[in-house]
């Protein structure tokens, strides 16, 4: 691979300089020395410093560069392992996803109002937490409210029912000492919060969120409820938005890759209108599509709500049922004949969070 | 970097990384440098966890309080009243008594923060029908009636005509100018806390054809953006009254019903509105009418749609000479037995139905 001049990230003033002291390619530089190449380009010292690291780095055969940062499959597939998924409390919907939304990658949720799109997300903002020893990741989420849906009153419901729910599931010494710690006011201190207005708050906060995310490691789940609602009020030339959007995306996956978190992303429905008939597809357009790994749709079947797994690269597509109930995001109390048969997963689910209508 | 003509802080953060490059003349580390310093720059408030909250110690991030409607039984419905951030909407067929609520909320905000008010005035744009002086002055009078918990000397004390201010807009431009301009300013100068608008769905419906979708879409995008940065800025529920359409054809994938499934009316203005509204409250007729004391009154379900902090529930209540108020489940009132009201249940059962014998 030929790696040129004028398509590395560097100062555009820096790459006219390079190019017209006749260094087209990376393979031109790799001989020449920082100064030599102050003097040959007319540059400064820094300039060259920088402009050498860049081409170096990316003159590197690809199989080498892998061999630098020590990943192969079989290591990403451990890391990913290791990383482990956040459950829904809907152990049907952790079944198609396999095992619960996986962090590390991206996912999108889409659904029309009133569906429950806030309180799946609430929902995983208390269950990230859930203790170790309780089949959970024992981390801490951040929450980035475009919409003004995040109500505290709702967070502290479903965290008092998710503290009930491990307190009926305690077995041993371990999760007895476990629960002691995990109660309401540790949920809510472990849930961060931002309120942004516009699409250019948003953008700042993402901008900030790989130190934020530095300083808490703990932190292993960013929500964004809604990415629709700012950049469909203020945005009305499309072309921004669609390159906004796409470095927006982009930013979110190296994020959640590098740092080891789940991030959940949230979006409007909206209709289209096709010759003869209307339906609803997910806002932000088509190519808004591929910006998270998995897209989850959420809508309503008659009277009863049902989850849809849409796109994913690792679990096949399915629909479930689910409901919401006082507690939070749940399994629906009927079974739905409808349902694609989706065997359960094999292993112990003795961990996972059962579901009991306890209003019933 | 003035020299870019990139001035402001928003300027730079809209505009994608590779375009500031090109304009910068600066590599992509660089930019990445510039874009963290100006967001630090730019934020105003850092992350505030949950428990902070509930402390109480973000008051511009979570009040903690709500507006009062007035009634104990509405406000336990709303589990408080309107929160203070946000659209709520109101949906209803006409004479459903919508704008009973509008006119009983921009009373209830006039009291002090301990009575359920907010201590400050409020707006009333009106789009469709006059402003219904009369009735408001009735309400005025019968205020200690709706109220007995409210020393008579308090009530007598506040001037409720002087503190609404009415807006009639005859067409969008007239909405949109109000809203941005003149609600602004009492806004500002802190003589409002709560903004009506009866109803959104009169313009909007008359305005634009059948063909001018993406029109009537724009407009309503911006309206509903201006209407959420002054309740977020300025703490201020806005109280948006909304008309229903009819249900007329079969299944339609396009159509979202919100689980209504047994409804023949859906609020009006589609799918693109109701994304931009937090709670959706839905008011209907009933058969059958209510009595209390020497009244009656036509019965109504009050319904919650959907909202992020309240279970799907509804409850009945009907328009009296003193305002609205809501009938609770041991009934004040006898022509209403077997009224179970399924609060907790509703949650799992979102198609509720009240078992009526009257």
């Amino acid at each position: 691979m030929i790696r040129t001049v004028s398509g590395s990230p560097l100062a555009p003033s820096v790459k006219v300089k390079l190019i017209n002291a006749g260094f087209q390619t990376a393979a031109d530089l790799t001989e020449v020395q920082s100064l030599q190449l102050c003097k040959a380009a007319g540059i400064s010292q820094e300039e060259a410093d920088e402009a050498l690291q860049t081409l170096h780095d990316h003159s590197l055969p690809l199989q080498q560069r892998a061999a630098v940062q020590g990943l192969t499959a079989l290591d990403l597939l451990h890391q990913e392992e290791s990383w482990g998924n956040i459950v829904t409390f809907c152990s049907e919907l952790d079944n198609v996803l396999g095992g619960g939304v996986p962090v590390g990658n991206t996912t999108e949720i889409c659904g029309v109002p009133g569906i429950g799109k806030t309180q799946l997300c609430m929902q995983l903002a208390v269950d990230v937490q859930i203790p170790v020893c309780f089949g959970g990741l024992g981390g801490e989420a951040m929450f980035i409210d475009t919409e003004g849906g995040f109500v505290v009153q709702r967070l502290v419901g479903v965290a008092k029912a998710a503290v009930e729910h491990c307190a009926a599931l305690v077995e041993d010494e371990e999760q007895r000492s476990a629960l002691e710690s995990f109660t309401v006011e540790k949920i809510l201190s472990g849930v961060f919060l931002v309120r942004c207005q516009d699409h250019v708050e948003l953008l700042a906060e993402l901008h900030l969120l790989p130190d934020f995310l530095r300083t808490h490691p703990q932190v292993r789940l960013v929500l964004i409820d809604s990415v629709a609602s700012p950049f469909r009020q203020d945005l009305h030339d499309l072309s921004q938005r669609t390159r906004l959007l796409h470095g927006l995306a982009q930013h979110l996956t190296h994020l959640s890759a590098q740092h080891g978190t789940a991030v959940v992303l949230t979006n409007q429905m909206t209709t289209k209108v096709s010759p003869g008939h209307t339906h609803l597809v997910p806002a932000l357009g088509e190519t808004w599509g591929h910006a998270a790994t998995q897209r989850l749709i959420l809508h309503w079947e008659g009277a009863q709500r049902f989850a849809t797994l849409n796109k994913s690269s690792s679990r096949k597509d399915a629909t479930v049922p689910y409901n919401i109930t006082v507690d939070g995001f749940r399994d629906a109390s009927i079974s739905v004949s409808s349902v694609l048969s989706h065997s359960p997963a094999a292993g112990s689910h003795s961990k996972r969070p059962r579901t009991e209508n306890q209003h019933t | 970097m003035c020299l870019a003509n990139v001035n402001s802080a928003k300027k730079v953060l809209s505009l994608p990384a590779s375009d500031l490059q090109r304009l910068l003349q600066l590599s992509s580390s660089e930019v990445q440098l510039v874009l963290h310093a100006v967001s630090r720059l730019f934020r105003s408030v850092p992350p505030v966890t949950a428990l902070q909250l509930t402390l109480g110690e973000f008051p511009s991030l979570e009040p903690g309080h709500r507006l009062s409607f007035a009634c104990p039984v509405l406000d336990e419905l709303l589990s408080g009243g309107l929160p203070l951030h946000g659209i709520t909407e109101l949906a209803g067929e006409s004479a459903a008594g919508k704008t009973q609520f509008g006119l009983q909320l921009s009373l209830s905000v006039q009291y002090s923060r301990e009575h359920g008010g907010l201590g400050a005035g409020a707006v009333y744009i009106c789009t469709e029908d006059p402003f219904p002086i009369k009735r408001l002055r009735q309400l005025i009078t019968q205020q200690s009636r709706l109220r007995p918990n409210i020393p008579p000397a308090l009530i007598r004390s506040i001037r409720f005509s002087d503190n609404i201010y009415i807006e009639h807009t005859a067409d969008l431009e007239a909405l949109q100018t109000c809203v941005t301009q003149r609600v602004r300013t009492l806004l500002e100068r802190g003589l409002v806390r709560l903004i009506v608008v009866d109803s959104v769905a009169a313009l909007f419906r008359s305005e634009f054809q059948a063909d001018e979708a993406i029109e009537r879409a724009r407009h309503l995008l911006a309206f509903s953006a201006t209407l959420h940065r002054l309740s977020h800025t300025y703490s201020v529920p806005v109280f948006c009254i909304n008309q229903v359409s009819d249900v007329v054809d079969g299944p339609n994938p396009g159509r979202c019903d919100y689980g209504l499934v047994d409804s023949k009316l859906l609020p009006a203005l589609g799918i693109i509105w109701a994304n931009q509204v937090m709670v959706r409250l839905m008011l209907r007729r009933q058969e059958g009418c209510l009595r209390s004391g020497e009244q009656t009154s036509a019965a109504r379900k009050l319904e919650v749609v959907f909202s992020p902090h309240l279970a799907r529930a509804s409850c009945l209540c009907g328009v009296w000479e003193e305002g609205v108020r809501g009938i609770s489940q041991e009934g004040e009132v006898k022509s209403s037995p077997g009224i179970t009201e399924q609060r907790k249940k509703d949650f799992l059962e979102p198609t509720d139905s009240i078992n009526r014998t009257a």
